[in-house]
């Protein structure tokens, strides 16, 4: 069994954070993994930056990912991963959804948001490697961009490391959604797969 | 799949679940018969996980009108013999502060449990006071879990100790059991169901003087039984390592943390550690033990240093020459991590720690200047957002009559509309408790000359608005009382309340009517607004600032979450708005300076509405002096 497997994901209230971690700690349930996690709920929601930790092995015991030990860090939301950036190591992966939500402080002329570049230069260098997608463009190929949460659920097991079972995951997905809405879930988990598989070739050449 | 829930009868089965839903499973477990709340971060879940299986199970389950009376509800259970529970926020519990202190001398009969989820890092909370001391104060032994499924396990349990000692418990929750997720093994469900019954017993339950005096001794007694009993609890464990110099304490969801920490450091041969869940009273025998083995110790918890400074009067009441760390270490504000305790047991041990933190830090530190703030906003269509607009207008123009540089004041309270006070609308000046807003706006009056408009939203006028309403009315407070009525207690997730109409199981109940309630207080100025109808709200709320005597405003308008759910259910589109570019001016800056709605942005100088998170209040139309936002 896995003796430790750190997933951190971070994002916006109304992404579908806490919706993802349900999924994969279910699932790891499912496939016999112990699983702790934790999330911040109440203020956060009101739009707030959110971020959630699962984590999966017979050596987890806190709630809370240590400092610099994120197997996986999911940003939903660049500045968000960026906050989120001390839970990196060399060894690290970065799935980042490069798509914006700018916070309200920066429409006030209150503070200001970072170049894409910047962030992705910062995260580049504080792990192993950084996939990029377009989750919500990936999500509306699917059907709906209301399942981008799911596009990056998918790219998660794209990497190809994750402890969990595809099938297991799937499983989660089929039974969260309705009868209309989990054909298109499944689509969106599908292409975000695709999306981080290729992006992974793509870096090894 | 198999499809288990929360109140399947299954033991052995592992269930992923939230800390709050393993808690409820743990009282569920135990047979419990009676459980009140009133909700709050981060203890909410617990009764709402309750109330879903309330009926299936014969639970008594409400939302009590605030913490006191929920604990009063579970006290009156607990009397007649059944098993109970009052669960709050760490706050809450200062609230039900009165009962508290007198529950210690009656004990209990029925197992008795006041959860308490304290909240290190204030994440949803006005402080982050450490409960175990309101324990300490009043008698009451404290449980405290280090992870979930000891949280559900312990919960279970609870009930019987309480029996067993005839006393009542208190199990400390924090932030990260009660929000944290865990796969968690299904114990055995009881079913007994026993019937209730109030015996009368004067000398037990009559407190005068003279019962008081009788009841301490047995309540001391009962104590000291259970600090003996401690030292064999398991939940208490004490593992020594040979030849260890260094011990450590650990209590409650801190000794996850450390375990972690000493295996990252691979100390385990080196260490010894003493697992603490009754932090109140302390298994003594198993600390004296400890620190007769080693020549350094080291405590570990969250919060406040209580378990060390007992930890310190224990070895100097026993002369044992140890050196004692603790809050010199590891920090006194904040939750804690594996990486903080990690950083503490390297210095003590001269180890090396197992990854370069500065590096870390070195980068954290460069990141943090790149940052935007994102605080938690009111979401577009808030119909608090219009209320405080509509304050701010209405304050002003009196504040003129007052004097040349007089501003306003505006007290606020306790719940999502307190989220105002940041920018752009800067509408709340003081946050302190719930229903201080109107206690605060009764001080300032007979002090400051300047309009004060206190606000509060509708929950939490029920919880504690009420006497420094009445308060203002017989000690002639010259404020304005605004109660924010969104028909919900928003902020912790649309709970009933006693305005809604609703109990927490769902059935039908009286409505009481905010107006009503003011009227028959003696309030002489009543009235109700719509705080959408912009221009009416204002010229009501100047009538109610220039009132000469305390006036009470109702602002009644649906949560826009709830009202977005009522027109999903009924099929009814939202109809946003949208800027014509032509009649928006540059100069201009209004909707986004006024109102701070996360729809409306900038795009170049003039101002844009995101249509998909626009919800249609129009609002914004109504600000705009150009005439420049109109309706698809």
């Amino acid at each position: 069994m896995v003796k430790e497997f750190n997933i951190v994901i971070a994002g916006v209230g109304g992404q579908g954070v806490i919706l993802m971690s349900e999924l994969l700690g279910n699932a790891a349930v499912e496939d016999g993994l112990n699983v702790r996690g934790s999330e911040v709920l109440g203020m956060a929601v009101r739009g707030g930056s959110v971020s959630s930790t699962i984590r999966i092995g017979n050596g987890v015991l806190a709630p809370l990912v240590p400092t610099g030990k994120a197997n996986v860090l999911i940003g939903m939301e660049p500045v968000e991963a960026l906050r989120n950036i001390a839970y990196l190591w060399q060894s690290s992966v970065v799935i980042l959804n490069t798509e914006k939500v700018v916070p309200f402080t920066v429409t006030l002329g209150e503070s200001s948001y970072p170049e894409i570049e910047t962030i992705i230069e910062k995260l580049s260098r504080a792990s192993g490697r950084v996939v990029q997608l377009s989750a919500a463009q990936i999500a509306r190929e699917a059907g709906s961009t209301l399942s981008a949460n799911i596009v990056m659920l998918g790219a998660l097991f794209g990497i190809g490391r994750l402890p969990i079972k595809i099938k297991t995951i799937k499983e989660q997905i089929q039974s969260r959604f309705s009868a209309r809405l989990a054909p298109l879930n499944i689509r969106a988990f599908d292409l975000g797969y695709q999306a981080c598989r290729k992006t992974l070739k793509g870096d090894n050449q | 799949m198999k499809k288990l829930t929360l109140a399947s009868d299954a033991p052995g089965e592992r269930l992923f679940m939230l800390g709050n839903e393993a808690i409820a499973r743990g009282a569920i477990e135990a047979g419990i018969q009676v459980a009140a709340a009133y909700p709050g971060t981060p203890s909410t879940e617990i009764l709402e996980t309750l109330a879903k299986v309330a009926r299936e199970l014969e639970i008594y389950v409400e939302w009590s009108v605030n913490e006191k009376v929920a604990f009063e509800v579970a006290l009156a259970a607990s009397i007649c013999g059944l098993r109970a529970m009052a669960s709050m926020k760490h706050v809450g519990v200062n609230v039900a502060h009165d009962p508290l202190m007198t529950a210690g001398y009656i004990g209990a009969k029925g197992g008795l449990v006041l959860l308490s989820a304290d909240d290190p890092w204030a994440w949803s909370s006005q402080n982050e006071q450490d409960n175990r001391y309101i324990a300490e104060q009043a008698y009451i032994p404290v449980l405290e879990p280090s992870s979930i499924q000891e949280a559900k396990d312990m919960m279970a349990d609870a009930f019987k100790l309480s029996e067993e000692f005839k006393h009542l418990f208190m199990f400390r929750s924090v932030t990260r059991i009660s929000h944290g997720r865990s796969d968690v093994i299904l114990g055995q469900m009881s079913q007994e169901r026993r019937a209730g019954s109030f015996q009368k017993n004067r000398q037990w339950l009559n407190y005068t003087p003279v019962e008081a005096r009788l009841n301490k001794p047995l309540m001391l007694q009962r104590f000291e039984r259970i600090r003996e009993a401690v030292n064999a609890s398991p939940y208490n464990q004490l593992r020594l390592t040979d030849g260890a110099k260094l011990g450590i304490i650990a209590s409650g969801l801190s000794y996850s943390y450390t375990l972690e920490a000493i295996n990252w450091l691979e100390l385990g041969d080196r260490i010894s550690v003493l697992k603490i869940g009754t932090p109140h009273p302390l298994p003594e025998k198993l600390v004296r033990k400890l620190l007769e083995s080693v020549g350094e110790v080291l405590v570990v918890e969250e919060l406040d240093p209580f378990v060390e400074t007992h930890v310190k009067a224990i070895a100097g009441e026993a002369n044992i020459p140890v050196k004692i760390h603790g809050k010199d270490l590891i920090p006194r504000i904040g939750e804690l991590s594996t990486r903080t305790i990690t950083e503490a047991i390297a210095r003590l041990t001269s180890s090396k720690p197992p990854i370069d933190f500065t590096k870390v830090d070195k980068l954290s530190e460069e990141t943090a200047p790149l940052l935007p703030r994102r605080p938690p906003t009111m979401c577009p269509g808030c119909p608090h957002r219009a209320s405080h607009y509509a304050i701010g207008v209405a304050a002003r123009r009196v504040a003129r009559d007052y004097g040349k540089d007089v501003e306003p004041i505006y007290p606020g309270d306790i719940g999502c509309y307190n989220l105002a006070y940041n920018p752009p609308q800067e509408a709340v000046d003081t946050t302190i408790c719930m229903g201080a807003s109107f206690g605060i706006g009764n001080g300032l009056a007979h002090i400051v000359n300047a309009p004060i408009v206190a606000n509060m939203g509708d929950s939490t006028f029920f919880h504690a608005g009420i006497p420094p309403m009445i308060n203002a009315v017989v000690n002639k407070a010259k404020i304005t009382m605004v109660v924010l009525d969104n028909s919900a207690t928003a902020m912790t997730g649309f709970q009933p309340h006693p305005g809604t109409g609703h109990t927490a199981t769902g059935e039908e109940a009286p409505s009481l009517k905010i107006e009503d309630v003011a009227r028959a207080c003696g309030v002489k100025f009543v009235e109700v607004i719509d705080p959408f109808d912009l221009k009416k709200a204002i010229d009501t709320l100047e009538r109610a600032i220039r009132f000469d005597g305390p006036s009470l405003v109702v602002s009644r308008r649906l949560c826009a979450i709830l009202d977005q759910r009522e027109k999903q259910a009924k099929g009814e589109k939202v109809v946003p708005y949208r800027v014509d570019r032509e009649r928006c001016s540059e100069k201009c800056n209004a909707c986004i300076d006024l109102l701070g709605c996360p729809a409306i942005m900038r795009e170049g100088k003039k101002a844009i509405i995101d249509s998909s998170l626009c919800n249609g209040c129009g609002l914004c139309a109504q600000v705009c002096p150009y005439k420049a936002i109109i309706q698809e």
